[in-house]
């Protein structure tokens, strides 16, 4: 049976009607901005009536500015703990909820996720309460333990405050990389694994030959995205150390994001504010760029 | 057949199809609902404030004959939704209040850009200047103008514990001077009941500078800019506030403790940890609202002077109201800042709600100026507080506020983290080279913008 042209025409045209609304808002929303900073990183501003040329000054200026070195430095130290600690314990809980019973496992699964309900400001503002000196749960805790440190200033001593991103970070994200894990874990083959057993491989071998090579798909996924997170780092710092604007004593906070924020809607420069986007940018495409050549070597 | 099974994509399109007509729906309602835009729209982040507004606006209404709306938004965001409508180019509020080291931000590039009105010549016009303190519009000023209008004087004095000083044998009346005072801290401040742990402290210090370096900074004549806009704070002076800082903050005889902010300072002095507080007026309705407990066993008294005879006071905080360029009754916005910040009834009436002292001098006669305060042991504190207000401090303001605090804040750790590896060997020459390099930097961030301010 022949269609009317006018329905063909319609049925046709429905893909494009419902993108057109994500188009049109992805263009106002992402291509103009994008657009708009690359010209901005050129500039130096001030709103939108006076901005000056600068050529590649911006670029020159971060090259010799003390405070992006040390943001540069700390937000790369953050991504390699993230994936030096945050990500195998992610990995040891989806093993360990792998074995369990189902119910249970969708117990524990909700409990480890819960801290990301919650978003990064509220985990930040609640680490700032619990690293409160001689009042807060973590200086009393550790007190009542080990008889030290109840007077630790963690957020205003500059080893500390490192530290305490990097504990707050952890109880935020290693409940949400466990869930890819434990889902990725459970698409693994079993008769591999049994074959393995079979043949002889302890609980470490068949782990390391078979299970994580089968899910190496979600491994490389979750590396890159735990990579790209970690140089986006912004609010969990900003909200625990909000008296400084994110940078915390010596600059011991202080992330990329933090000093692109700082740099463009604290003093208005939002020329080096795009300067400073556009580095991270290429960073973050680089890092992600070698990632995935390292994984294509890997699985050939 | 339902509507659902005619549609012809599928149960999920159609959902999404009703979300989508809903949402631009109601938000074509809700825009219909707002109305009109008043004559004028003020927004304030203030509590108090928003209160005694609404309060009082009706009166400026009928006496003018228009339709004033007053908003209030938390500081930050209010301040991130003006920076951000002055970028985009779009609608503002016709007046606002700002807060301390905002100016600097609204007054970067071609004077001729900037989104302020220029107040200088209406409060010469209408001879304002000398009734206000004038110190106050050092905080408001950029290249010689004002853009502000200051709300308040925020001086600072020490709040401390009547009964834990009586207690501990303290007498504050002698402790004039910073040297008597730390010598009396050095006294109190140890392991009372041998528990390993010091239970009290004499006061509280910010850890890593910040605020606490700031007002003694003030208070010895210092600034992180100077006048003209030049950075000032890489000075001899300041390089010994810092020694002393390190010294009472981290030293073997170390009198202050970082109490941090909020809850941890009530539960502090509750506790009797730290005896006395740095106090600005605003600060004293702060205890008063959330440590109802301590209600008269607190007392203040003027912060203890560098020399014998010098200033017992600085300043913490402020407030400026604002209006923007782009309003579109100039004439009738600046009418209502004046009926808000110079109706004298009106301002002590504010002063009960807030403890906060005015910067017009005139209100300062007012009874509610006067009145005791159970609290503070029964304390006239707005008339202790407005004996200090003349000797407060100007404090300049630059475009690159921000950076001067942070890099100066680093100067400052960095030369803390000296004095914990070789005690106080080098230590002097250690700041002065942390300072001089803080200078170097602000200087950097401060060339661009004056670039730009020429690139126009």
């Amino acid at each position: 049976m022949k269609r009317p042209a006018g329905k063909v025409l319609y049925k046709g045209s429905a893909p494009y009607l419902f993108l057109s609304p994500y188009v049109l808002l992805a263009s106002i929303f992402f291509i103009v901005p994008f657009v708009n900073a690359i010209v901005l990183a050129f500039y130096e501003t001030n709103g939108p009536r006076s901005r000056a040329f600068v050529g590649l000054e911006n670029f020159r200026f971060l090259l010799h500015d003390t405070n992006f070195h040390t943001a540069l430095l700390n937000t790369t130290v953050f991504a390699l703990v993230s994936v030096c600690v945050q990500l195998p314990l992610a990995m040891g809980l989806a093993l360990l909820l792998n074995g369990g019973s189902s119910r249970l496992r969708g117990i524990f699964r909700l409990i480890f996720f819960s801290p990301n309900f919650v978003g990064q400001v509220l985990v930040g503002i609640l680490f700032s309460v619990l690293f409160t000196p001689r009042y807060g749960l973590i200086p009393r805790g550790l007190q009542a333990f080990f008889h030290w440190g109840l007077d630790k200033q963690w957020l205003l001593d500059p080893p500390l405050i490192r530290l305490a991103v990097v504990l707050a970070s952890l109880w935020l994200w290693v409940g949400f990389n466990m869930v890819y894990f434990l889902a990725a874990l459970q698409t693994v083959d079993k008769s591999l694994e049994e074959a393995a057993r079979i043949d002889g491989a302890n609980a470490w071998q068949v782990f390391w030959h078979v299970t994580l090579p089968s899910m190496r798909h979600v491994v490389v996924f979750v590396v890159i995205m735990t990579v790209i997170g970690s140089y986006q780092l912004f609010e969990l710092p900003l909200t625990l150390l909000s008296e400084s604007y994110g940078f915390g004593a010596k600059n011991a906070g202080l992330t990329l994001i933090t000093y692109l924020n700082f740099m463009g809607f604290h003093t208005g420069d939002l020329g080096l504010g795009s300067a400073v986007g556009w580095v991270i940018a290429l960073i973050i495409f680089t890092i992600s760029l070698i990632q995935i050549r390292i994984a294509r070597i890997a699985e050939d | 057949m339902s509507l659902i099974d005619k549609y012809p994509y599928g149960k999920a399109p159609f959902a999404l199809l009703v979300i989508a007509i809903v949402s631009v729906g109601l938000r074509v309602a809700i825009a219909r609902r707002h109305g009109e835009r008043p004559d004028l729209v003020l927004v304030t982040y203030s509590d108090a404030h928003y209160d005694a507004y609404r309060r009082a606006v009706p009166r400026f209404e009928r006496e003018h004959g228009v339709k004033v709306q007053v908003q209030q938004a938390h500081w930050a965001s209010l301040q991130s939704r003006l920076q951000n409508s002055l970028l985009a180019d779009v609608e503002l509020p016709d007046l606002a209040e700002i807060f301390e080291g905002s100016l600097g931000y609204f007054t970067r590039g071609p004077a001729e850009d900037f989104g302020l009105l220029d107040l200088t010549d209406w409060l010469r016009r209408d001879r304002l200047y000398d009734r206000m303190v004038e110190s106050r519009f050092s905080l408001w000023s950029a290249r010689g103008r004002v853009y502000a209008l200051p709300h308040d004087v925020h001086p600072v004095m020490l709040a401390y514990r009547r009964d834990l000083v009586a207690e501990l044998g303290i007498d504050v009346s002698q402790l004039d001077t910073w040297d008597k005072f730390v010598e009396a801290g050095q006294r109190i401040s140890r392991d009372f009941d041998g528990d390993g742990l010091i239970d009290h402290y004499m006061i509280d210090l910010r850890f890593d500078g910040a605020w606490g370096l700031d007002t003694l900074m003030f208070q010895r004549g210092g600034q992180f800019f100077d006048a003209d806009g030049n950075v000032a704070f890489a000075t001899e002076d300041n390089a010994e506030l810092f020694r002393w800082y390190i010294l009472q903050t981290r030293g073997p005889k170390k009198i202050a403790y970082d109490c941090g902010w909020g809850q941890p300072v009530a539960k502090a002095m509750i506790d009797g940890l730290v005896v006395f507080q740095w106090t600005p007026d605003w600060r004293s309705w702060v205890f008063q609202d959330e440590v109802p407990s301590l209600k008269g066993k607190m007392a203040l008294m003027p912060m203890p002077a560098w020399k014998p005879g010098g200033r017992r006071t600085s300043v913490w905080g402020g407030t400026g109201l604002v209006i923007m360029k782009r309003t579109k009754n100039p004439t009738l916005a600046w009418e209502l800042a004046k009926f808000l910040y110079f109706d004298t009834p009106e301002l002590g009436k504010r002063f009960q709600a807030t403890n906060i002292l005015p910067s017009l001098k005139d209100a300062w006669d007012l009874p509610e100026f006067d009145r005791p305060n159970p609290y503070w042991s029964n304390l006239p504190i707005g008339k202790t507080y407005a004996a200090l207000a003349p000797e407060t401090p100007p404090v300049y303001s630059s475009p690159v506020d921000a950076v001067a605090r942070i890099r100066r804040n680093l100067a400052y750790s960095l030369s803390a983290e000296h004095y914990m590896k070789y005690g106080e060997a080098g230590l002097m020459e250690a700041i002065r080279k942390n300072l001089a390099e803080a200078a170097t930097d602000v200087r950097r961030y401060a060339d661009r913008e004056h670039k730009l301010r020429a690139g126009k």
